[in-house]
């Protein structure tokens, strides 16, 4: 049964390796990436060990990991949208396999990839340079995996319902790109989320995005008990369900209505 | 003829402009996207000074300054560049050739059959917006001395980008691939250059200063205007050079080109 998704994960694997060069840049850009955010908090604190109880440490450890696993986390946003504008959406349709299963088994392809050539290397000489806090014992980093496996499902779904769009839009480059720009800013990759003004919290609090990033984060430094890694890890699951099913409402109607120009 | 270049450069930009605006809805929707893109690094800032209040001395004022000297540069600086910004495709696809057989200048043809002017009104539409946001609140006085430096200092940090610019596109005539070097010495130096470069590592300061020389588009323009102290570290002098690097670094990367022009060789069809 999932033999041929395995082979298309496989496939999109092996694709990864065939650009060397891409690949070290996208490394490296990982690694300042970080570098800059820290040498900005490094200022930001100057001389103090803590602002709100939040250490320096903290925040070096909360943008690694999530800076980090921004790059397993590189869904692609122009796969359904793309074959749509090259005509191929018609072909990909008569498999006898589901397309939504063909577009993760894709990205997991590519996930597996950059978790193992991207995010390792990166971390490594990331810690290197800049350490890290350890995560608050084994139980607690077995539940940040879980948590960050689920924070990949958050951010896959809201990606595919966003490309659903791309069969009502002639470009729906803007619409990703906007969509990029509330995962930015949100998920806590770029603002440690400790440090949102109050009146934001309760923004963050209707939507998916801290999920993706900042609960697998948190989970690690062990700020959260059982009970909260409970509760948050249920939010997700929630917005996985939640933002599949629009998306799959979406890609029910938008087959219907498909037309492929030329051929 | 020389109202003949002008006439001729009206048209291309016309045309240009016809072709990026094609899809009205489409247009605007992508310039709000580069915009907002843009301005992703400046919520972030925003937010964090709420919280922080300064950065090595600088408010969020400064820092929006700071950032809004990158943002009208590039804005200007892709209306004239992005031919250049886009050479290595126009070289692999073998339309440079087309370009050869023309009778005009080929960075004449290259500045003026391209611009990105979604890329312009993103950029430079935000550049506008946080000047005038900060422009009033930096203690700077706005007098001919002053808005004549600001105007030398925008006009340089054009040239220095663009040099930068011209220099990459040459290079494809030697290696056709050049995106991976453009990201490199481009796009992730210019990650730097929105914050104060004094907080951050000698090394990346030194590249800053001398290699892909940011620093004086816009952090050595804005510490004249806004005098903050860790200028201390640096020579005076810096806060004059940007028009003289600008120039300097353009005629150097057009003499460049102009050498390397004459060992261009087709990629094929």
């Amino acid at each position: 049964m999932l033999t041929p998704y395995l082979a298309f994960a496989k496939k999109s694997f092996l694709n990864r390796s065939a650009y060397r060069f891409n690949h070290f840049m996208g490394i490296l850009n990982t690694i300042l990436r970080i570098f800059i955010f820290w040498g900005i908090y490094k200022a930001l604190y100057g001389d103090r060990s803590e602002v709100d109880g939040i250490t320096m440490t903290m925040v070096t450890t909360n943008f690694i990991l999530s800076i980090c696993l921004e790059a397993v986390f590189c869904v692609n946003d122009f796969y359904l949208p793309d074959r749509i504008n090259s005509g191929s959406i018609a072909n990909e349709l008569l498999l006898p396999i589901s397309f939504p299963g063909r577009m993760l088994a894709d990205n997991l392809g590519n996930a597996v990839f950059k978790l193992i050539y991207h995010f390792v290397p990166a971390l490594i000489v990331s810690v290197l340079i800049m350490g890290i806090q350890a995560p608050a014992g084994i139980p607690m980093l077995l539940l940040f995996i879980l948590s960050a496996l689920l924070g990949y499902g958050v951010l896959w779904t809201i990606s595919f319902a966003v490309q659903m769009c791309s069969f009502w839009l002639i470009n729906v480059w803007s619409i990703v790109t906007i969509k990029n720009v509330f995962v930015n800013v949100l998920s806590g990759s770029m603002i440690p989320l400790w440090f949102m003004p109050d009146w934001m919290s309760g923004v963050l609090e209707l939507l998916p995005f801290s999920s993706i990033y900042f609960t697998p984060v948190q989970i690690y430094l062990g700020q959260l008990s059982y009970g909260e890694i409970a509760v948050k890890c249920a939010i997700q699951v929630v917005w996985i369900g939640v933002i599949y099913l629009i998306g799959t409402l979406l890609w029910e109607k938008g087959k219907r209505k498909l037309v492929v120009q030329g051929g | 003829m020389k109202n003949d270049t002008l006439h001729l450069a009206g048209v291309y930009t016309k045309t240009v402009m016809k072709s990026w605006f094609q899809y009205k809805v489409d247009a605007v929707l992508r310039s709000l996207a580069v915009f907002l893109r843009e301005a992703t690094g400046i919520i972030v800032i925003y937010f964090t000074l709420l919280k922080f209040d300064t950065l090595n001395g600088w408010n969020i004022y400064e820092m929006l300054f700071l950032f809004s000297l990158l943002f009208v540069t590039y804005g200007i600086l892709i209306i004239f560049f992005t031919g250049l910004r886009d050479f290595g495709g126009t070289v692999r696809s073998g339309n440079f050739d087309r370009f050869i057989l023309r009778p005009r200048g080929l960075l004449f043809q290259l500045i003026f059959c391209n611009a990105d002017w979604f890329a312009a009104i993103g950029h430079g539409g935000l550049g506008i917006v946080l000047f005038v946001i900060s422009a009033g609140k930096v203690g700077v006085v706005w007098n001919a001395a002053t808005i004549v430096y600001y105007l030398l200092a925008i006009v340089g940090g054009v040239l220095i980008q663009g040099a930068i610019f011209l220099f990459l596109a040459t290079l494809n005539i030697y290696l056709l691939e050049t995106n991976s070097l453009k990201e490199l010495f481009y796009w992730n130096m210019r990650k730097f250059a929105g914050y104060p470069i004094s907080i951050f590592h000698k090394s990346i300061q030194v590249i800053m200063i001398y290699v892909v020389p940011f620093a004086f588009v816009n952090y050595f323009p804005a510490q004249y205007l806004l005098r903050k102290s860790d200028m201390a570290q640096y020579p005076d002098i810096f806060m004059y050079l940007t028009p003289l690097v600008g120039g300097g670094m353009y005629l150097l990367a057009y003499a460049f080109w102009r050498f390397s022009i004459r060992y261009y060789k087709s990629s094929g069809n």
